[in-house]
């Protein structure tokens, strides 16, 4: 338990060291592993809101099978063509260092996602209102990105310093993940369930566009 | 097969235009291996530019699918046809010793360069495909794709062209080498490469594809370089508009090409204010 614990601190420190010779992909599927532990447990969290009773007690699961998917999906979706750009600007040499600290900062971004799970609940236990929880569902993630992105920003720092290049690519990766990532989450919706719709993996009629739904709303908003 | 695709891979790394090896004025690589490889990554990106229609129109949406396997790569070969020519006449014209056989050598590791950002960029394009019912959203987001991948290529292709001419001109006269020999000798390669570096912090590495190095050549070489970018650009952007379509309207019937109107640029225009409206 100690060392386990010690493993979450680590990872927090950005002591996850890049370049030791172990066996990278072992490493990787560490982190990933938890990661999934840790986005579970936000994930069934989430998932709590309402009540739980009949059919909906199935959210919790539907959540927290969601949260581990949404960002494993969207990093093998994004990983081909960072790949490809990686090896044009001819940092193939580098590439394990960069997966290991991807992962680690997917793992960090779940580590700190489970950590406000208790804030979550408690805004759950005193509020009823579901657009009020969808929101304060959207900052926790925000957040959670913020911290990701510092994180990732201390991995990618001896990368960086190596060879300056790295830095630009760590903003590529940012960008198509987020682009990637908005979009996963928006068709792997709901994931805190409308109490008053039927509880399903998938909503039906969810998928669309998560860019032109926000186009709309934004006009809508503009032009009254 | 996986031969070829580590052939591809020296040209991606950067490995195939080193100055070293280069030393023979043109590209060292199996032309014909290079070339199914990129033809075969242009089909799977045709094949992820097709998966629009394939999920949104009903009655003979594979035709789509098929359609754009097909085109995709034929776009490409038809815009080196086109432009080729010209772009040879001018090269000749500056009296740069490029022969026709290296210059096709390098238009060929350019393309696939291009393919090969193309092709990886598939997987987020089919999984917006799948999950949007927004054409014009999707036309945008192609053409976002292969501007990253044309442009990348085209940087490439620049790259390589400008060290083609720096080995040239360090044969012919040495004009252009500063005191500190940004060339490297030939026999001692290494040490050199650590001035060839923009910046200081950075360890003595390998130059990638995209490096710039070495002095900029005489202005009117580079911006008939340039011009020959560019051509490449618009000619590949018009010859898209001409052989679309390549995602299918859901609204339209299938057609193998449609009615000639309209251009390139306009139709981006279009797209994007139907998408903000």
């Amino acid at each position: 338990m100690a060392a386990f614990l010690l493993k979450i601190d680590g990872i927090l420190r950005g002591r996850e060291s890049l370049d030791d010779s172990g066996s990278t992909l072992r490493r990787i599927l560490m982190l990933w592993l938890l990661m999934c532990l840790f986005g579970i447990t936000y994930g069934a969290v989430m998932g709590s809101y309402g009540p739980q009773t009949g059919p909906r007690g199935w959210q919790m699961v539907f959540s927290g099978v969601k949260v581990p998917l949404l960002l494993l999906a969207t990093f093998f979706l994004s990983l081909p063509s960072f790949f490809v750009l990686n090896t044009i600007a001819g940092l193939r040499d580098d590439f394990g260092a960069v997966m290991r600290a991807l992962a680690a900062t997917q793992a960090g971004l779940t580590i700190v996602l489970a950590s406000f799970a208790p804030l979550t609940w408690l805004w759950y236990a005193s509020w009823g209102d579901y657009r009020a929880a969808t929101l304060f569902n959207a900052l926790m993630f925000g957040l959670a990105s913020l911290s990701a992105q510092r994180l990732l920003s201390r991995y990618y720092h001896p990368l960086i310093q190596r060879r300056p290049r790295h830095r630009f690519l760590m903003w590529t990766w940012l960008i198509i993940y987020s682009f990637v990532g908005i979009q996963m989450g928006w068709i792997l919706r709901p994931f805190i369930g409308d109490p008053n719709s039927p509880t399903q993996f998938f909503r039906s009629g969810a998928w669309g566009n998560a860019y032109v739904q926000l186009f709309n709303t934004f006009w809508s908003l503009v032009g009254g | 097969m996986l031969r070829w695709f580590k052939q591809l891979d020296r040209i991606l790394r950067g490995d195939a235009t080193r100055l070293e090896q280069l030393q023979q004025g043109q590209i060292e690589f199996s032309v014909g291996g290079v070339v199914l490889v990129t033809v075969v990554l242009a089909m799977i990106y045709g094949v992820c530019m097709g998966a629009f229609a394939m999920i949104r129109t009903s009655g003979e949406a594979y035709m789509q699918l098929i359609a754009s396997t097909v085109k995709f790569p034929l776009l490409f070969f038809l815009t080196l046809v086109v432009t080729f020519p010209s772009l040879y006449v001018f090269n000749a014209l500056i009296g740069s010793r490029l022969s026709a056989g290296s210059a096709l050598r390098l238009m060929t590791a350019a393309i696939g360069v291009m393919m090969a950002v193309a092709a990886s960029l598939g997987p987020i394009v089919v999984f917006f495909s799948v999950s949007t019912t927004s054409y014009h959203f999707m036309s945008l987001l192609n053409v976002v794709a292969c501007t990253v991948a044309g442009l990348l290529g085209l940087a490439f292709l620049l790259r390589t062209l400008h060290r083609l001419v720096l080995i040239q001109t360090y044969e012919e006269e040495k004009p252009y080498i500063p005191t500190n020999n940004t060339l490297p000798p030939e026999s001692a390669p290494a040490p050199v490469e650590e001035q060839m570096d923009s910046t200081p912090q950075e360890k003595p590495l390998p130059a990638s594809a995209l490096d710039f190095m070495g002095p900029q050549p005489i202005p009117r070489v580079s911006r008939v370089f340039k011009t020959w970018v560019l051509v490449f650009a618009l000619v590949g952007a018009q010859m898209s508009w001409i052989l679309r379509p390549f995602i299918g309207n859901p609204a339209q019937p299938f057609t193998w090409f449609r009615e000639r109107e309209s251009n390139f640029f306009m139709a981006v225009f279009k797209a994007l204010q139907s998408l903000l409206n």
